[in-house]
């Protein structure tokens, strides 16, 4: 009873961030700002669900294979954003800023 | 335990929608890299959903080996696409 209440709250959880991230995704406006967005629906609800995928299986070969893909994934996740982000950078892609207002 | 994997699982297929739409319409190569990066790690959590469904354990070793060579595959892509990334933003100027 308890592992099931732990992974709804993992859900939820999940559910929050990566919808912040999706949407994020949709109204940014610039390839930076799309990533920052993205980065968190692709690294932090993943993750979290892993989180909660070990409290619902409960064979050992289970946790140890999702215990094993967490811990390529913690490494290769943010690794693959940074690759993207020093390619677009070093392309010379310019950051996008907000204009300035008029002056009072 | 079977609706909130159901349902979580229906979330996800409507995350990697939204993900192939802006991979889709993304108007510049930078955003279709940044879509694709997202989409890669929303496809692996898929994976690991239907595992943990389905109580097989076939589908956590696809997820594996997916995440490994999705990883190399993509360094591989951004290594081809950075020439045609810098001639793109030269043309632009």
């Amino acid at each position: 009873m308890v592992n099931i209440i732990v992974a709804g709250i993992l859900f939820v959880i999940a559910t929050v961030f990566g919808t912040a991230g999706i949407v994020g995704l949709f109204i940014f406006p610039d390839a930076y700002t799309r990533l920052h967005a993205g980065s968190l629906a692709s690294t932090t609800a993943v993750f979290t669900i892993f989180l909660a995928c070990l409290f619902v299986v409960s064979d050992w070969h289970f946790l140890a294979r999702i215990v094993v893909i967490m811990l390529f994934f913690v490494v290769s996740a943010p690794t693959g954003s940074h690759v993207v982000a020093q390619l677009l950078w070093c392309s010379g892609i310019i950051p996008w800023k907000q204009k300035r207002k008029e002056s009072k | 335990m079977e609706i909130l994997l159901q349902g979580m699982i229906i979330i996800f297929l409507v995350w990697i929608i939204a993900c192939v739409v802006r991979l889709l319409i993304g108007p510049t190569v930078a955003d279709r890299l940044v879509a694709l990066n997202i989409l890669s790690g929303l496809v692996l959590g898929l994976l690991v959903l239907l595992g943990a469904q389905k109580r097989s354990s076939l589908f956590l070793d696809v997820a594996l080996v997916y995440d490994i060579f999705g990883f190399l595959g993509f360094i591989a892509i951004s290594k081809i696409l950075e020439k045609h990334l810098k001639s793109y933003t030269a043309n632009e100027e």
